[in-house]
């Protein structure tokens, strides 16, 4: 179970981009997060991952717990051998390694050669594509695949907690329902929780038990994916859906402007 | 025509010599993108630090040379924890800096310590000549050649094959990447670092007990340099073949050309090739390609 009290990130010691963020995500399920640019999503998955260091960013204020431990102050190696993994966004695969050297790099930590070739295995059921492409240079690997070799690499560390940075980032719509099949199973077959960071909210919400809308680097509606789908703000900024066809009312558009600042 | 293979089989033994040298240089390059710049002064200390062993301390070679390779460990790591480390995240420019810093650093300590600056190993190899055609070659050369194209080998597969290894290349590609996959980065550079300090020195050790101990070293490892831009500065494959060129162009141009030009040119010759290979190949020889998909 992870869980985020309250916390508060600031870059370089002046710029603070997080004002005071708490969300959980329990074991075994699927929570995302979402939000527009620079809402603060992918530096709440750094705070977690403790790759916020690297970046000159610390968590000033709050806590980030880990099973009751806390894990804010702790480097990313150590983070990663509780079973947190962060797949960063935007498809880092090691482009002059190939598939299955990326899949290697991913299991790093583990010593046991038999268990990482089962593994490796049980990427490639997720992913047949993978399977083919093994001997391949992962930079020349299409968008969908590379996208597919990040989050099986994820994999391949064993996690507890893996978390997606944006894994339809310029994806077709076709491959992104494929890959959040994927990750359902994943979830489903494994009890790893997952927590997701995406744009893409509709997706996201399809498999998703729970969400959190991030704005301005606060937590500004959460609840089930249900509510969040139903939800007449999530609807209209998020997945453009409104009233369609009607007349709109400009008051109403400046109404919502308004709220969504307010939120 | 009896010159010519002897020219060419000091050439290329001389020059596989340069291939290990420079090795380490891309190992450093290859993980951590920092150009060591102390790299013939690692050369020149590590030679001395063996003359200490076995000469001063009167150890038999068997025993004193594995000391040397641990002590070239050891001073790999203090050099990656102590210098490199704080680093980090650091402009690229200011690492490349304190290894140019190290390097004036290491040529004081050496005259500290070693204030008559040249001597000689005693001998690590059969002194028997051996006759291949018309050319005499000295057994060291061969050794020398032999040893460096094991170690090639040996480093090869360990990139390719070994977890260490598929980590630090990729390290190379993307440092961040690697620590979200819980890859401590600082471990592979001080692997990266131990190493390449290693083969600094068994390069120390064959070039010094072929042509003695003494400043000339520095320019070995100065050859080791124009070896790594020839090759590609993250190819080991590169380095492996570049070092053989040139110590063949270097031989074959100090054989031929002395007489013809000044006394000298076989100093400058490699460096005039590599001009001419960079201009007609930025990358060098086997340097990677950046790729890019469009």
């Amino acid at each position: 179970m992870l869980k985020l009290n309250n916390i508060e990130v600031t870059y370089l010691n002046v710029i603070r981009v997080l004002h005071g963020v708490s969300l959980s995500v329990p074991d075994g399920s699927i929570v995302t997060l979402l939000g527009a640019n620079g809402a603060g999503k992918s530096t709440t998955l750094k705070a977690i991952s403790g790759l916020l260091h690297i970046e000159e960013g610390e968590v000033t204020d709050g806590s980030i717990e880990w099973d009751d431990t806390r894990i804010d102050k702790k480097s990313p190696e150590d983070i990663g051998k509780l079973g947190i993994v962060q797949a960063l966004e935007g498809r880092r695969v090691f482009g002059h390694l190939t598939t299955e050297e990326n899949l290697l790099v991913g299991a790093f930590n583990r010593r046991n050669r038999a268990e990482i070739n089962r593994d490796i295995e049980m990427v490639y059921e997720y992913f047949p594509r993978l399977r083919d492409l093994r001997k391949n240079t992962a930079g020349y690997l299409s968008g969908g695949e590379q996208q597919m070799l990040v989050i099986g690499r994820a994999m391949m560390a064993t996690p507890k907690l893996m978390m997606l940075d944006e894994p339809s980032l310029g994806l077709a719509p076709m491959l992104v329902e494929e890959i959040y099949e994927i990750i359902k199973r994943f979830n489903d077959e494994q009890k790893t929780s997952v927590l997701i960071v995406e744009q893409n909210v509709r997706v996201a919400l399809s498999i998703a038990h729970y969400g959190y809308v991030m704005e301005n680097g606060r937590i500004v509606l959460d609840g089930d994916a249900e509510f969040l789908k139903n939800n007449e703000d999530v609807k209209e900024f998020y997945i453009g859906l409104s009233a369609m066809g009607d007349k709109k009312n400009y008051r109403e558009i400046k109404h919502y402007k308004r709220r969504k600042r307010w939120l | 025509m009896a010159d010519l293979l002897q020219f060419v089989i000091t050439g290329i033994t001389v020059g596989m010599v340069y291939s290990l040298i420079a090795m380490g240089f891309v190992l450093i390059w290859k993980s951590s993108g920092v150009a060591n710049l102390a790299l013939g002064q690692l050369v020149l200390i590590s030679s001395w630090v063996t003359y200490a062993i076995l000469v001063q301390a009167g150890l038999p070679p068997w025993l004193g040379v594995p000391i040397v390779i641990v002590i070239a460990f050891c001073l790999g790591w203090l050099i990656e924890r102590f210098l490199l480390r704080p680093l980090i995240a650091q402009p690229i420019l200011s690492l490349i800096a304190v290894t140019l810093g190290l390097s004036y650093f290491l040529d004081g300590l050496i005259t500290f310590i070693w204030p008559w600056s040249v001597d000689a190993l005693p001998r690590l190899f059969p002194q028997d000549t051996i006759h291949i055609g018309t050319a005499v070659v000295s057994q060291e050369y061969l050794w020398a050649a032999g040893i460096s194209l094991l170690l090639f080998t040996a480093l090869t597969l360990y990139f390719k094959y070994s977890r260490m290894g598929i980590a630090m290349r990729a390290t190379a590609d993307d440092q961040m990447a690697v620590q979200a996959c819980g890859i401590p980065v600082t471990k592979i550079f001080s692997r990266s670092w131990m190493l390449a300090c290693a083969m600094a020195a068994i390069g120390g050790i064959l070039m010094a007990s072929i042509g003695g101990i003494g400043h000339g070293l520095i320019d070995t490892g100065m050859k080791s340099f124009s070896v790594v831009i020839l090759g590609g500065l993250d190819s080991f494959l590169g380095a492996m073949i570049a070092g053989p060129i040139i110590g063949l162009v270097e031989n074959l141009g100090g054989g031929y050309l002395t007489a013809l030009t000044w006394p000298g040119i076989k100093e400058v010759i490699p460096f005039i090739m590599i001009i001419i290979v960079m201009m007609i190949k930025p990358y060098g020889l086997f340097g990677e390609v950046r790729i890019e998909r469009i």
